[in-house]
């Protein structure tokens, strides 16, 4: 399979796009959305959206690190991951993500780089507002946006136009190390998984836990079924939390009456 | 004040000169908040950016705009999707003649407050619940799975950021505390309708499969018996739920960082499959 300069360049495109969806705050750089349209211009969209659905589990909880620490990107897998999964063949998403994970480590690290070189940015500001050059300001306040655009699109395009060297490269990786590959891309959702429960786990929230466990491994359930028994639980918690807060009420009026008795 | 900028004698507006049109743009600029992001003023240069034409308009004389528009490049940083509500409210309080300082006071006390309800609503709430949806959905072979996603979540975040700024116009601070109370609740239900479906996902989706398996001669035939089998019986989906619980615990008893994580179930996978203990 070879691809055209024109595809690289769509699909460096589409990259600067979904993720300059990052600042804006628009959910357009999820592995998900990223996969699609890399799979629209690639011309294999059923492959690619299956990997995306994979690397987006994986990535769930990837929204913020622990700490406040910058978490590996989704960008890195959604470009080249896809790209991967689609040129390679019987390459399976779980080997493409694992595969292509150094370069969701890669992002954070650009990120990173662009955040500190831009640290005078509000003394740029300032300089330019006071002298009047409201041109240049309208340039600095959006220069974060052209950096990200302008590396999404060079990892894309970069990533494209080396398919062949990328599918060569895995082709050269042997057989057992690629099992093993295709294994730890299986145990990688993991820490998607138990980061976002990191974050949102509270002690009142096990029953939900449990009855998401039970609906799967023995009732077999499908997702939307699951997001029903999600709600009923849901709804239910919340009017026994309002009858129980009424109820309250009530008591220590009762409370109240008893005191101005005695 | 983040320069020594003096604001006293900035002449303020003597009557309201923003129409709703001003608000509308203003709260499509919010999507500009963090076009400059940077490690010093994180937010600052974006939200100045997007209440500038606003500005412009209210502040006639060049010298004072250039006073007002310095002042709010000091730090600022909230989450992007309810921002609207503070930008409005900045805007409402210049256009009927506050004063910059207690403008600045209100949008410095507002930060906090919306950035803890934006976080809860749009990263624990509603990004996990539609990417575990539509993730599962396009692994079932719906193709435009990841296109209903996105509508979904732009569709929903814009609607939010256009209810806070017409909220952020049409009442004052007051009002960021019935929010919470409300929003506490729709957090709730959003935690507990997320937590089921990632927790059924979870034990599906992470896979650990044992390579091992023994013969056993059963009446004379010999037959392959993988231990995979018998502890599916005992409990299905054991070991992924005991690999989640296990990574939980690393994140959050001994605060593992990410990378070594990852690097750990790499190492980890790799060698199992190796020795023969693991298959995909």
């Amino acid at each position: 399979m070879h691809f055209t300069i024109m595809q690289a360049i769509l699909v460096g495109l589409w990259a600067a796009f979904c993720y300059s969806g990052q600042l804006w705050g628009i959910y357009t750089n999820r592995a998900l959305f990223i996969s699609f349209g890399i799979g629209l211009i690639l011309g294999d969209l059923k492959t690619a959206v299956i990997f995306g659905a994979t690397a987006e589990l994986a990535f769930m909880g990837f929204g913020v690190g622990p700490g406040g620490s910058t978490p590996p990107n989704p960008l890195g897998p959604g470009v080249v991951g896809t790209i991967l999964a689609i040129s390679v063949a019987k390459l399976s998403p779980a080997a493409a993500l694992a595969l292509s994970y150094p370069f969701a480590i890669i992002v954070p690290v650009f990120m990173n780089i662009v955040s500190t070189l831009n640290a005078s940015n509000m003394g740029w500001a300032k300089t330019a507002i006071e002298g009047g050059h409201y041109q240049r300001f309208k340039f600095i306040a959006n220069i974060q946006l052209y950096c990200y655009a302008i590396f999404a699109f060079v990892l894309a395009f970069t990533a494209t136009v080396s398919t062949n060297a990328l599918r060569d490269f895995v082709n050269a990786i042997p057989q057992w190390l690629i099992q093993g590959f295709s294994v730890a891309g299986e145990l990688l959702p993991a820490v998607g998984f138990a980061l976002i429960m990191s974050t949102m786990l509270k002690k009142e929230y096990i029953p939900a836990i449990v009855l998401g466990y039970i609906g799967v491994a023995y009732l077999k359930m499908p997702v939307i079924g699951l997001t029903f028994l999600g709600i009923a639980l849901a709804l239910n918690n919340y009017y026994q939390k309002q009858k129980h807060a009424k109820n309250n009420d009530d008591a220590s009026e009762q409370d109240g009456g008893a005191e101005d008795g005695i | 004040m983040a320069f020594d900028v003096d604001t006293s004698t900035v002449k303020l507006p003597e009557k309201p000169v923003l129409t709703r049109r001003d608000y509308i743009n203003t709260t499509l600029r919010s999507y500009y908040l963090q076009n400059a992001g940077n490690v010093s003023n994180l937010q600052g240069t974006g939200m100045l950016y997007s209440i500038w034409p606003a500005i412009r308009k209210i502040f006639k004389n060049d010298d004072d705009f250039k006073k007002v528009a310095v002042t709010n490049l000091e730090f600022f940083n909230t989450n992007p999707q309810p921002y609207p509500f503070v930008s409005s409210i900045v805007l409402a309080m210049y256009d009927n003649g506050a004063s910059i300082e207690d403008t600045r006071a209100v949008k410095l006390a507002l930060m906090g407050p919306l950035a803890g309800i934006g976080d809860s609503l749009s990263q624990f709430g509603l990004a996990p619940v539609f990417s575990s949806i539509f993730a599962s959905l396009a692994l079932q072979g719906m193709v435009a799975a990841p296109i209903f996603f996105f509508l979904c979540l732009f569709g929903i975040t814009f609607g939010v950021r256009c209810l806070m700024g017409y909220l952020g116009f049409k009442v004052g601070t007051s009002m960021i505390d019935t929010l919470s109370d409300r929003m506490s609740a729709i957090t709730e239900v959003a935690s507990t309708v997320g937590l089921t479906v990632i927790a059924g996902l979870a034990v599906s989706f992470v896979k650990v499969n044992l390579a091992w398996q023994y013969s056993q001669v059963i009446k004379g035939k010999t037959q392959l018996v993988t231990v995979q089998s018998i502890l599916d019986k005992i409990m299905p989906f054991m070991l992924p739920v005991l690999l989640v619980y296990f990574v939980y615990w690393l994140i959050t008893k001994k605060h593992w960082t990410m990378y070594r994580i990852v690097i750990l179930l790499f190492v980890a996978g790799i060698l199992l499959s190796v020795l023969g203990v693991l298959k995909p």
